[in-house]
């Protein structure tokens, strides 16, 4: 009898021990965070109605109010190229990198952190100036472009 | 349960005669309790043990090979054998290879390699007469060298929404250049429980469940030991499950 209950206790520990990654619930490839800050006084947010797209693409923010933005790189190039709207004055910034795939979870796989992070303005309309505060882009916590106007 | 309450009653009966038996006198006497001694020698007497083959008992796992055949992302054999030490303790190992490809949402992967178990068998079967069956329970030691091949992956990175439509924004990239990790091991532990059944003279029928928990493990760069020869899929918790079943013979070579 002993040992029925030994292992009955046994399963009932295997049971409750089996535990599946089956759920990706963390955060994966990170966007990119850019936040818009008044030009004048470089230390406050600043809103602007915007709209957000690359080139043949959909907008992916339009005519959002907003003082930070979160957009997707591309992965299988080293470049991507933002158009960045506001009131229909067009400014365009370009982002370098190189990407490194890191193994994340089972449930997750891999994703991608990028590093060497570079931002060139192709253009001054609207936008005064910008600035990155990293150059390894690995999570979605911090404001990793600022951009002042 | 049940047997243990019967067996509680029994105790405290017993309590309750032994407490009678102090305030008045044995209606037991002398003679009386010489016969029934005498009664008791004869019963043990009479159950004689059954004497029982001792020798090496090899065999091999049947579902392995079968999983080879119905499974295209699985190959891989075990052989067993036990040797009886006692009459109910054997000293028990299991050793074979294992190839399994698995497919997850962004990625494959390929385990393979080759393992060894080794430790002990507790039969608690009651038989009765001749009869020679086993339910175990058993405890094992394992180890296992083998390679982790990611076959190919797509970068994991979540859907942009717009207008309410989630998708990938840019296409994520796609590798498939297969990057193998090369003498892996790991260590683990697991207990057994299982049956076998002596079907014709010396060969059994058994089958086996395992509940394995890593102990050590050299991991991949970059990757994970997701699955293990021997261990299977190693679960969130370092815990995994494993079956078998078995069709063995014993050499006989003693009876005791």
């Amino acid at each position: 009898m002993k040992i029925y209950l030994v292992a009955f206790g046994i399963l009932l520990m295997a049971l409750t021990s089996c535990e599946d990654d089956d759920f990706c619930d963390k955060t994966t490839t990170p966007r990119l965070i850019i936040g818009f800050y008044d030009k004048d006084s470089p230390e406050s947010h600043k809103d602007v109605p915007i709209y957000v797209w690359a080139e043949n693409k959909d907008s992916i923010y339009e005519l959002a109010v907003v003082d930070s933005i979160l957009i997707p790189l591309d992965t299988q190039n080293n470049t991507t190229r933002y158009k960045f709207s506001t009131t229909n004055i067009i400014d365009e910034l370009e982002f370098s990198y190189t990407t490194s795939d890191e193994f994340l979870s089972e449930s997750c796989g891999y994703i991608a952190y990028f590093n060497d992070f570079t931002v060139s303005s192709q253009s001054n309309n609207w936008i005064d100036s910008v600035k990155i505060s990293s150059t390894n882009i690995e999570n979605e916590t911090e404001t990793h472009v600022k951009i002042y106007h | 349960m049940l047997k243990y309450t019967i067996s509680c009653c029994f105790v405290l009966f017993s309590c309750v005669f032994y407490a009678q038996d102090k305030t008045t006198t044995s209606p037991v006497s002398e003679k009386d309790s010489i016969a029934i001694s005498a009664l008791e020698n004869t019963v043990t007497k009479d159950s004689v043990a059954f004497k029982k083959n001792y020798g090496l008992r090899l065999g091999i796992d049947l579902s392995k090979p079968i999983l080879s055949l119905t499974k295209d992302n699985y190959s891989g054999f075990e052989i067993v054998g036990d040797y009886r030490i006692k009459r109910n303790l054997y000293i028990a190992a299991e050793m074979g290879y294992g190839e399994q490809n698995t497919r997850r949402d962004t990625y494959r992967y390929t385990t393979d390699g080759s393992f060894i178990t080794a430790g002990i068998n507790v039969n608690t079967f009651k038989n009765w007469l001749e009869m020679d069956n086993e339910i175990y329970l058993g405890a094992r030691y394992g180890f296992s060298t083998f390679s982790q091949t990611v076959e190919n992956y797509t970068i994991y990175q979540e859907g942009t929404e717009i207008n309410g439509v989630s998708g990938p924004y840019f296409e994520p990239r796609y590798e498939d250049t297969p990057v193998t990790h090369d003498s892996l091991t790991a260590h683990w532990f697991s207990i057994v429980f299982g049956f076998k059944v002596q079907t014709l003279k010396n060969l059994y029928l058994g089958f086996s469940f395992q509940m394995n928990r890593m102990l050590s493990t050299t991991e991949p760069d970059n990757f994970k030991n997701l699955h293990v020869p021997g261990f299977n899929k190693v679960y969130s918790s370092d815990t995994g499950v494993g079956f078998n079943y078995t069709i063995s013979y014993r050499i006989p070579l003693y009876k005791k």
